[in-house]
């Protein structure tokens, strides 16, 4: 798992950015215009991605399906008679397009359309319309946020990391639960205790599966920063260039600003976010002290759970609970990017068990509510109860550790609790 | 080097483990009820009882696993805390190790947390292995072990550390003759050492060989603590084995009314072996006199009760003594 995993990631980024916008990039499209609405034009600039012919009878699918002639057209578009009422287009594939190659297609038979429309019902010049037609352009701005710093993009990034501690914390969460109960179950643990307090192997256990996680987590970030380095550098040089990016040269031909920047905004988003716009001097101290700390907090979890099972299959109905809330923290991850000013956001910021993800998403975002004052507050709050909950797990361990062949249940919990 | 040795004496002599009105309880039942008893130094002491009756308790309280409810444990004078662990060994009887380590990293591991170092423990890992001609096992996973192999070394993990005081629960289940000859060799060579042990068994021959005090718990309790001389001295039935040749119509007139004959068993040649019991007041003397010229003696010799017979009437005694 130690090289399987951060090459899983690398196998995963690899194939979103080679197959990500997986489709037919260049098509030739046939367009079934009877009426000759369009008069056999569709654009002033043509490109190699699609090639438009055009065709003035009627044609149905199952014609352009298996007609032989058709063979050589990857698609055909049905231009019906009443389009300028209507507004409706059919486009059938044979291989679904590529989104880009999508949007070019409806973008061109629009303006085509738009072009049909001016001519029909007004006298103005095609230029002109198009000067008066602006679309109205609304922002929406945070009064406490006026230069837009809280974006949610960035808030996938608090999002990830914080998916990385409770990915971590649920991988080696369960790694401690199995290794204590089957210390318990080989007998060991008696040995053990001979010559050790059990607090002592309780933390000596938590604290060795953590260095083992932290010490994997760093051979991942060293080998998936590597790969992304190399998929940069030598793989994907094209696809970190904008300006080999074909729906952003053809936007920029049209001078249409609305398409230009929703896709530039669309290619660049992920690469801007990742090496532009993640304050990384920040969100990594954080994490890292988050992360230490969280693990420590539900480490007495699990650690309790598999002291005092009764055998190594014993306690997974406590196990589920704890697994609700590693869930749970994702909902308070996405309440803290899309509403970081609610009620629930502020609760989940410091209800322990979903404090990490919320911090870092809070951080991430820089959203309004998380200053350092929070995050340093938030932390106490995690540590308090992390040392509160390994207290409590070390009784558990100290009364339940020895004891084995029983059914976990809530009222044995309580016995071992209140003994000393 | 008189002036050591004597140091040494004076050492030893207040070296002990003392046990003072200990009790322990689960879930409102007791597992150990007011139990005091006393170890001396370089004694091989036998914990004796029937299941249940709170002989692994104890053992977990001396080694700190567990704490008793009440009570106190003083060791060298001194009361027991997380400073003694260096000077303690510990067998538990239900054996565990970690499967996935090699035989010699566990060794090592265990000896670690017993206070030695890694460079020391690697030295008596080394010679404990060669000791038990079992070096060659040094890089074997446990997990790959058979289950007296496994014993063997759980044994060497038990004294690696070299301990003053040792327990061990039931060390010889799980071996074969050869084994547990080896083990109870082991065991007198380090009493000679001066070491103290603490046996909890149930092979009462191995008690009767190696024990010099036992302690027997039942119900919870510390029924009688004694040296096994004595406990088997106490039990005496007044039975005793004689050798002789001769006729048996002679022997029996010989023993007459005072004696009864229990068991017989031709040896050959006209040789017999008997074991008769006395009746009343009647001794040792009185049957040599009533022998004596009436058969060729060739051994008359008082049969003490085997420790399995001293425990069994033991706890006999003490369960009429319940029901009464």
């Amino acid at each position: 798992m130690l090289i399987l995993g951060p090459l899983l990631i690398l196998l995963f980024t690899y194939f979103l950015l080679k197959f990500g916008d997986q489709g037919k990039n260049s098509l030739r499209v046939l367009i079934a215009d009877p009426a000759n609405l369009f008069d056999n034009k569709i654009t002033s600039h043509p490109s190699e991605a699609v090639e438009y012919l055009f065709y003035d009878t009627y044609l149905d699918y199952e014609e352009f399906r298996d007609g032989n002639r058709f063979k050589e057209f990857d698609a055909f578009v049905e231009i019906n008679e009443k389009i300028l009422q209507n507004k409706t287009v059919k486009l059938f594939y044979r291989e679904s397009p590529s989104l880009d190659i999508k949007m070019k297609i409806k973008f061109e038979l629009e303006r085509r359309t738009e072009e049909r429309l001016i001519a029909e019902f007004t006298d103005l010049s095609i230029d002109r319309f198009r000067q008066l037609k602006q679309p109205l352009n609304v922002d929406f701005i945070n009064v406490y946020d006026p230069k837009n710093q809280a974006d949610n993009n960035r808030g996938w990034v608090g999002i990830f990391f914080g998916s990385l501690i409770l990915f971590f914390i649920g991988l080696f969460g369960m790694t401690i639960l199995r290794s204590t109960s089957k210390d318990k179950s080989n007998r060991v643990v008696e040995v053990i205790l001979a010559s050790v307090r059990s607090s002592d192997l309780m933390l000596g256990k938590i604290i060795g599966i953590g260095l083992s996680a932290l010490v994997q987590l760093i051979i991942w970030s060293i080998f998936v920063v590597i790969g992304l380095v190399v998929f940069k550098e030598f793989i994907f040089t094209d696809i970190f260039d904008p300006s080999n990016y074909e729906g952003i040269q053809y936007a920029a031909d049209i001078k249409n600003d609305i398409l230009l920047n929703a896709s530039s905004s669309r290619y660049n988003a992920f690469i801007d976010l990742i090496f532009h716009r993640i304050n990384y001097a920040v969100i990594l101290p954080v994490f890292f002290i988050f992360f230490l700390v969280s693990y420590f907090f539900y480490a007495a979890f699990f650690m309790a759970i598999g002291a005092t099972s009764g055998s190594e299959s014993d306690g997974q109905q406590f196990v589920i609970p704890i697994f609700c809330l590693l869930l749970l923290s994702f909902y308070a991850g996405f309440v803290a990017m899309y509403y970081p000013d609610s009620f629930l956001a502020t609760f989940f910021a410091y209800f322990p068990f979903t404090a990490a993800m919320t911090v870092l998403v809070n951080v991430s975002t820089a959203s309004s509510a998380s200053g350092l004052v929070q995050v340093l507050f938030v932390f106490l709050i995690l540590l308090v109860h992390a040392f509160i909950f390994l207290k409590i797990a070390a009784r558990l361990v100290k009364n339940g550790i020895l004891n084995s062949g029983h059914r976990l249940n809530l009222s044995t919990i309580w016995l071992w609790l209140k003994k000393s | 080097m008189g002036y050591k040795f004597s140091l040494e004496l004076i050492f030893n002599f207040t070296r002990m483990i003392a046990i003072s009105h200990v009790s322990k309880s689960f879930n409102r039942k007791a597992a150990l009820d007011d139990v005091s008893l006393t170890i001396e130094s370089g004694q091989i002491y036998g914990l004796l009882g029937p299941n249940g009756a709170g002989k692994t308790t104890l053992i977990r309280i001396i080694n700190q696993i567990i704490q008793a409810d009440q009570g106190s444990i003083q060791v060298d004078g001194k009361f027991l805390t997380e400073n003694h662990w260096k000077d303690f060994g510990y067998l538990p009887e239900e054996r565990g190790l970690y499967k996935a380590m090699c035989v010699s990293d566990m060794l090592v591991f265990i000896a670690c947390l017993r206070g030695l170092t890694r460079h020391d423990a690697r030295i008596n890992v080394n010679h404990w292995l060669a000791k038990f001609d079992i070096s060659s096992w040094s890089k074997t996973k446990i997990e790959s072990l058979s289950k007296g192999m496994a014993q063997k070394v759980q044994f060497i993990a038990a004294v690696v550390h070299q301990p003053t005081y040792l327990i061990l629960d039931e060390p010889l289940s799980g071996f074969d003759p050869i084994n547990v000859d080896l083990i109870l060799s082991e065991l007198k060579a380090m009493k000679a050492e001066g070491k103290t042990i603490i046996l909890s068994t149930h092979n009462m021959k191995s008690v009767e060989e190696i024990c010099d005090q036992v302690g027997l718990l039942h119900k919870s309790r510390l029924i009688v603590e004694d040296t096994v001389h004595k406990l088997r001295e106490n039990q005496r039935r007044g039975e005793f084995v004689v050798r002789f040749s001769g006729n048996m119509i002679a022997l029996a007139n010989a023993l007459w009314i005072e004696f009864e004959l229990l068991e017989t068993l031709e040896l050959g040649d006209n040789r017999y072996q008997i074991i008769v019991k006395q009746r009343g007041e009647r001794s040792f003397e009185d049957l040599a006199s009533n022998l004596m010229g009436k058969i060729k003696l060739e051994s008359i010799a008082e049969r003490l009760p085997s420790m399995q017979e001293v425990f069994l009437g033991l706890i006999a005694q003490e369960e009429e003594k319940n029901e009464e």
